[in-house]
């Protein structure tokens, strides 16, 4: 083969299979620099940047949706402009991966972002003047959040990982004058620095000891490797070990938690808001894709026994390691909720509990690969369903907890006294957004929280980690009950606490236009409550990852 | 230095990743990749200023690096080991970008550490606790 024959199927395999499938990306890139270059031009200074922003936004969730709707078997037929997308096809030479759930994440993480973006309008952080730098670093993140959602290859896993945490890193110290914005700044790149350099170490001892770096190859390679066992098995265990750290810093799992409360603190609620719920969604579409792609049965009939007791070996693995980083995660991130007396270290330890519950179904999908594949089917649409509802869930406590801060100039819960007298329509969106994220029934939280532990109950009785599992179920449990006692402490305060005096009694109606934004983002969760069959076939269509 | 060396002579064959003999193989730089990422990782641990931090960071992606250009090379594996190729050299270029990346983002998130509190010296950082 020459030159110029590889130069033209390089070139046609782009142009024609990979570009149309990754235009969601392409679109936010686009943006990015529109909104870099629309500064420094004299007259499109005047344009406010936000709705730059949300004109690419709008684009890109447009572009995401008809991905999803192109594919086979889904619920709505075939989308506007009739391109069917294939259901699983390798992207630039296999660097990434479009399937399912890279369609299903990427629409979660450009509908986010168009409500975000209105969300940030509405609680004036950040102003005109920090507008442009501010909605490119979170199209920065968010792309490379994409990027995480169809990493096929560990050099975009890794590439994926820092995209998504530089701009998150300066986010956190946007506020450049506030003392305790730039410590968590500066904790937050310390810390995410160091991780991804352990990471990456271990990439290059996995990458190195099995001979490739695309994960599908990988897949096929690695059984045989572990079922000769010695030292190279140590070797790969010790690189996923590795790997595992960066994975547990960006989803805030114990012990790699320690920068979360502290960022959540020091950075603005806006800033919160993204971490928690983009991030979050980027880095459990990771892990599953990590477990997933490396766990598939396809591989095991080519190797014989050998590989058989590999693959099963492997997965043993990774089952007990994402089960006991769960139950920990789940268990730390509620009881260290208790004590705390600022609302946004408070949500913090929520999302660092709520991380522990989405691993607990990361861990049934592991358990669940290599038995049953319909069960890991519903187990990983479980998590997508989780993704879906915790972004309306997470973004409404943090929106109203910014759009408080402007009016009382506080985010201690002891300010929220008596709220309920002076502002009675917050009060009752933030009961209805604490109580799903505790997952009361009728509320979508309850919904999700359901489907999660349903499919680890499947784990109990069809997979081989079965004493593990019932441990989850059981932990996953307990840490419910544990976590009614501090939401509701939040609301105690709002309606039985006697108001201070020195608050300005400025009430907060939900008849303005930041009311109506938080309106938007809890009917949904009461409604995802009751009419979740929507989502939930979704959901079910980003479960088809496995097969 | 070769009393240093010694053990890993010995570990290195354990790992099944070839013997520290002549000629040199992909056992030799992984030595070397492996001193400096325990180097850069000692350096985050022990270093209490900022920019001491951010140093043992950079030993710690390059150790990474040189683990991957010495796996990308097909003459220096064991037998039958296959090699990374051209892959490994990719990666070490787009590492040495984004370190600088990352570099340049956390020196300017550590000024604006300084300007707000007169030092870099990352034990000072505790307002927030919890």
């Amino acid at each position: 083969m020459d030159l110029g024959s590889i130069l033209t199927s390089t070139l046609t395999d782009t142009m024609t299979v990979s570009l149309p499938l990754f235009r969601t990306e392409l679109a936010l890139a686009a943006t990015i620099v529109l909104l870099l270059v629309c500064r420094m031009l004299p007259l499109a200074r005047r344009l406010d940047s936000a709705f730059i922003a949300l004109g690419g936004i709008a684009f890109a969730t447009w572009f995401a949706w008809n991905d999803l709707r192109g594919l086979p078997g889904a619920p709505w037929g075939t989308p506007a402009d009739g391109v069917v997308t294939p259901l699983r096809q390798e992207l630039f030479g296999g660097l990434l991966l479009f399937d399912p759930l890279t369609a299903y994440v990427r629409l979660l993480l450009a509908g986010f972002l168009a409500l975000y973006v209105p969300f940030t309008l509405a609680s004036g952080i950040p102003d005109r003047e920090d507008g442009a730098d501010f909605y490119a670093m979170v199209l920065g993140g968010a792309l490379g959040m994409c990027l995480m959602a169809s990493a096929n290859h560990l050099l975009t896993v890794f590439l994926a990982v820092e995209m998504a945490s530089v701009p998150s890193y300066a986010l956190s110290a946007v506020l450049k004058g506030r003392k305790a914005a730039s410590e968590a700044g500066l904790k937050y790149a310390v810390y995410g620095a160091g991780a991804a350099g352990i990471m990456l170490y271990g990439i290059s001892l996995v990458a190195g000891v099995l001979g490739t770096c695309h994960l599908p190859t990988m897949a096929v390679e690695l059984p045989a490797i572990v079922g000769e066992g010695g030292g190279r098995t140590l070797v790969l265990a010790l690189g996923g070990l590795m790997i595992a750290v960066g994975l547990s810093f960006k989803l805030s799992a114990v012990p790699f938690h320690f920068w979360c409360p502290d960022v959540f603190e020091g950075a603005a609620a806006e800033v919160g808001a993204f971490l928690s719920v983009a991030s979050k969604a980027a880095a459990v579409a990771l892990l599953v894709r990590l477990v997933s792609g490396i766990g598939e049965p396809v591989a095991e009939a080519a190797g014989g026994p050998v590989a058989a007791a590999g693959l099963a070996a492997t997965r043993q693995f990774m089952v007990f390691v994402i089960a006991v980083l769960a139950a920990v995660t789940c268990t730390l991130g509620n009881l260290a909720a208790y004590g705390q007396t600022n609302m946004k270290r408070l949500l913090a330890y929520s999302t660092i509990a709520h991380a522990g519950y989405l691993m607990i179904g990361a861990a049934a999908v592991a358990a669940l690969l290599g038995t049953r594949p319909e069960a890991a089917q519903r187990a990983v649409a479980a998590l997508a369903f989780y993704l879906g509802t915790y972004l309306f869930m997470n973004l409404g406590a943090f929106a109203i907890v910014a759009l408080l801060r402007n009016r009382l100039r506080s985010e201690e819960i002891a300010s929220y006294a008596g709220l309920i007298r002076s502002s009675p329509g917050i009060v009752i969106a933030m009961a209805v957004v604490l109580v799903s994220l505790i997952g009361l029934p009728p509320l979508a939280g309850f919904v999700a929280k359901f489907l999660v532990f349903s499919s680890v109950v499947e784990a109990v009785r069809l997979s081989t980690a079965q004493p593990l599992m019932l441990v989850l179920l059981v932990v996953g449990g307990l840490n419910t009950v544990i976590s009614l006692f501090y939401y509701l402490k939040v609301l105690k305060v709002m309606t039985f606490d006697p108001p201070g005096d020195d608050r300005p009694s400025e009430p907060l109606s939900l008849v303005s236009l930041s009311g109506a934004l938080v309106t938007g983002l809890v009917v949904p969760v009461a409604a995802l409550g009751i009419f979740w069959s929507g989502l939930y076939a979704c959901a079910r269509l980003a479960g088809r990852i496995v097969s | 230095m070769t009393a240093m060396i010694a053990p890993l002579a010995w570990v290195c064959p354990v790992f099944g990743l070839g013997p520290l003999g002549h000629p040199p193989g992909v056992s030799h730089y992984l030595v070397v990749g492996a001193i400096l990422f325990v180097c850069g990782v000692v350096c985050m641990a022990t270093k209490r200023n900022a920019l001491g931090v951010l140093m043992g960071i950079e030993l710690v992606l390059n150790g990474a690096n040189v683990n991957f250009v010495a796996f990308a090379s097909p003459w220096l594996q064991a037998d039958g080991a296959r090699s990374i190729g051209l892959d490994g050299q990719a990666i070490a270029v787009f590492v040495i970008v984004l370190a600088a990346a990352e570099a340049a983002v956390a020196l300017a998130i550590t000024l604006n550490f300084y300007n707000n509190h007169a030092t870099v010296d990352v034990d000072r950082a505790d307002d927030l606790k919890g």
